[in-house]
């Protein structure tokens, strides 16, 4: 059956005019969430809001899950799905430079469109911010090249990295992701509360 | 109550039913398109378009715009782009639900929003630049990785939060 | 010297169908037209009802909007013209049978009728420019005590204006996509939904704009569901019909189509100014201008992508 689309049980046709719709709900849900505001999103890093961390823990189980369970009724065929690639020190690097930035903006490139999208100044600000950064990164492209292109795992799943099953891991990331739900519930008790 | 609702704009959803939410979201994405979502590559697709309108050398000698560059259909004729236009609509609609449109700098009240907003302009540069290093950014390459559990995922995760972390104290004054 | 044999009377060109020779100032002077029959339509059918003064928007500065709209959609019009020289032709004939004859000269009389219209206004909307001139005076005067009969010279004026900028496109009958009987209602209510949002865009009396907001929203939801009879009306046709619901549903022009036609230019504005009728704030601006940029896509899509079909093979 799915993907529908690559399938072609959907006409391709329609696949702008599907993607219009589930980025609305997708900015629906994130707004309606508080993610178009950036003290409510950094208070995961100093304890005063753990918005973030139970949105997006709880949304990666339900899809890491469902997407396993659809995978074991046939609904859809994981090999079809895309799996972006692991360039280990890519994905390293620019993690550290995108936390960095998320300390120091208050959004990541969905959240700040988001804000955008209630007239947030600083939205806006951080997303002209964003233009510039891939244009300076475009320009500086060929020192970077080496770091972007090297150590290429290819399409890796984690399962395949560490060599544990898929269920061991969906059922240790679920423990963990309870556990991380309990602790920061602790941790908002004890700090002081912010208003904003 | 009406009047509580208008004096505290931060009623927000509770978390697990958002990111329930998301998460079908999510899935439902991958069921019908195949992939999942994001974000930075629509704002890469758009900076392509834009450097190619004003100058179309440039953008064909650069070896990262060139990537992006094909005859036939225009970067801008991008999934993401689609979807971000949609991100930025849905907002709309939830800010126009809730009442919370309206043109404001957000801030701690220890710094002035000229501060706020040179803060948001550097970390907005340095997320852009760094989503291009990572092939994606907290939706992109965290948020739809790890539903594929992609090992980059986990990495992109843990990195963006754990930096987050370790320089959290550097930018206390901005947000406490 | 070289010379060429045709053998088969198609794919020459200018001879056999001339595909695409109609392009974006059509569309821009259909827009155009069908909104300023729309606001035309609101302006005298309020006056009509001797309701002016609660429409203070729609009969005044609005009809200025519909004085440019006209002009800028004539020169739009006269700039697509091959023979630009021989436009008067058009005055020297009526043909009942034609729908550009009736277009030619509704618009001349609308054009007019309008012009007086807004002379008829004039003192009132440019108090410092008062009329010295006495006959010009005593003109609007006479102007002003007839502004009733005016009205009811207009509103039928601005129906035909409205439904004639559909019906131009569907007496083409060797363009299945535009061959329906559906196109010419669904152009003027889509024209009368534009010139509403419009008046919305330019009011700025709260009262007023909710009027409106509710004029549109029914107007909306009746285009809506013409346009769903319209494809269900392609969908039961012949296989050109067949053929041109498919680059409306299934091919080129499907994104254009129900991204910015369906989702941005009705269903979404919709969804907007009815949250904003039940009391949330929305800025009026925002459903307004996707309502008229979601118009002028709508005659953009119609138009290029009705020249691609046609009955000839």
């Amino acid at each position: 059956m799915g993907p529908l689309i690559p399938n072609e049980i959907i006409p391709v046709e329609w696949n702008f005019v599907l993607a219009i719709l589930i980025g609305m709900a997708f900015g629906y849900i994130m707004e309606a969430s508080g993610f178009s505001s950036s003290r409510k999103l950094v208070g995961v890093f100093y304890g005063y809001d753990f918005a973030v961390l139970k949105v997006f823990l709880t949304a990666c189980l339900v899809s890491l899950i469902g997407l396993s369970y659809m995978n074991y009724l046939n609904w859809v065929d994981l090999d079809q799905l895309f799996v972006q690639p692991t360039y280990l020190w890519a994905a390293l690097i620019g993690g550290v430079i995108m936390g960095v930035g998320f300390l120091a903006g208050g959004f990541c490139p969905g959240t700040s469109l988001c804000a955008v999208g209630i007239g947030k100044i600083d939205g806006i600000a951080f997303t002209i911010g964003l233009f510039i950064g891939i244009m300076i990164f475009s320009e500086l492209f060929e020192w970077i090249e080496p770091i972007y292109e090297d150590y290429n795992l290819g399409h890796v799943t984690l399962d395949e990295t560490i060599g544990i099953s898929r269920e061991i891991i969906i059922f240790v990331f679920t423990i963990l992701a309870i556990l991380a739900f309990a602790v920061s519930d602790r941790i908002r008790k004890r700090t002081k509360k912010i208003f904003y | 109550m009406k009047k509580a609702e208008n004096q505290n704009r931060h009623i927000y959803w509770n978390p697990y039913f958002g990111g329930f939410l998301l998460g079908l979201l999510i899935l439902f994405t991958f069921y019908i398109t195949g992939r999942g979502l994001g974000a930075s590559g629509a704002l890469k697709s758009s900076v392509v378009t834009v450097v190619n309108q004003v100058s179309p050398e440039h953008s064909e000698t650069n070896a990262y715009y060139s990537k992006f560059l094909k005859d036939s259909n225009s970067p801008m004729n991008n999934w993401l782009v689609f979807e971000a236009l949609g991100v930025i609509l849905g907002a709309f609609l939830s800010g126009a639900l809730t009442g919370r449109i309206q043109w404001q700098t957000q801030h701690s009240p220890k710094i002035t929003a000229r501060r706020r907003l040179v803060f948001a302009l550097i970390g907005g540069l340095l997320f852009g630049f760094g989503a291009q290093i990572a092939r994606g950014c907290t939706s992109g390459a965290a948020l739809s990785g790890i539903s594929m559990m992609a090992t980059a995922g986990f990495i992109s995760m843990l990195t963006i939060f754990g930096t987050g972390y370790l320089v959290a104290y550097f930018f206390r004054k901005n947000w406490i | 010297m070289q010379e060429e044999l045709f053998i088969s009377g198609r794919n020459i060109p200018k001879i056999d169908p001339s595909l695409e020779v109609w392009h974006f100032p059509i569309s821009l002077y259909l827009f155009l037209g069908g909104m300023a029959a729309g606001i035309i339509f609101f302006a005298s059918l309020f006056t009509i009802l001797g309701k002016e003064n609660k429409v203070q928007t729609a009969i005044k500065p609005a009809m200025i909007i519909v004085l440019f709209a006209l002009s800028i959609g004539l020169i739009a019009l006269f700039y697509d013209l091959t023979h630009k020289l021989y436009v008067w032709r058009l005055y020297t004939t009526i043909r009942v049978e034609s729908p550009m004859s009736w277009g030619a000269w509704v618009l001349l009389f609308v054009t007019v009728a309008s012009f007086l219209w807004v002379f008829s206004y004039f003192s009132e909307l440019f108090p410092k420019w008062s009329i010295k001139t006495g006959w010009l005076k005593s003109f609007e005067r006479y102007l002003i005590n007839h502004r009733k009969q005016l009205a009811i010279i207009l509103l039928p004026l601005s129906i035909i204006l409205g439904i004639y900028t559909g019906i131009l496109l569907s007496a083409f009958n060797a363009r299945p996509l535009w061959n329906n009987a559906i196109l010419g209602p669904l152009f003027l209510v889509s024209g009368l939904s534009t010139g509403a949002a419009c008046i919305i865009l330019f009011s700025r009396d709260h009262i007023e704009r909710k009027l409106f907001s509710k004029i549109d929203l029914a107007l909306i939801i009746i285009e809506l569901a013409l346009i769903a009879h319209m494809l269900m009306g392609m969908y039961a046709g012949s296989a050109v019909q067949l053929e041109a619901l498919d680059i409306l549903i299934r091919g080129e022009y499907t994104v254009m189509f129900f991204v910015f036609v369906i989702i941005l230019g009705l269903i979404f504005p919709a969804l907007l100014e009815s949250i904003e009728l039940l009391g949330f704030k929305v800025p009026v601006v925002i459903p307004a201008l996707l309502i008229l940029i979601g118009g002028l896509l709508f005659r953009m899509v119609m138009i290029e992508a009705g020249q691609l079909t046609r009955y000839l093979y």
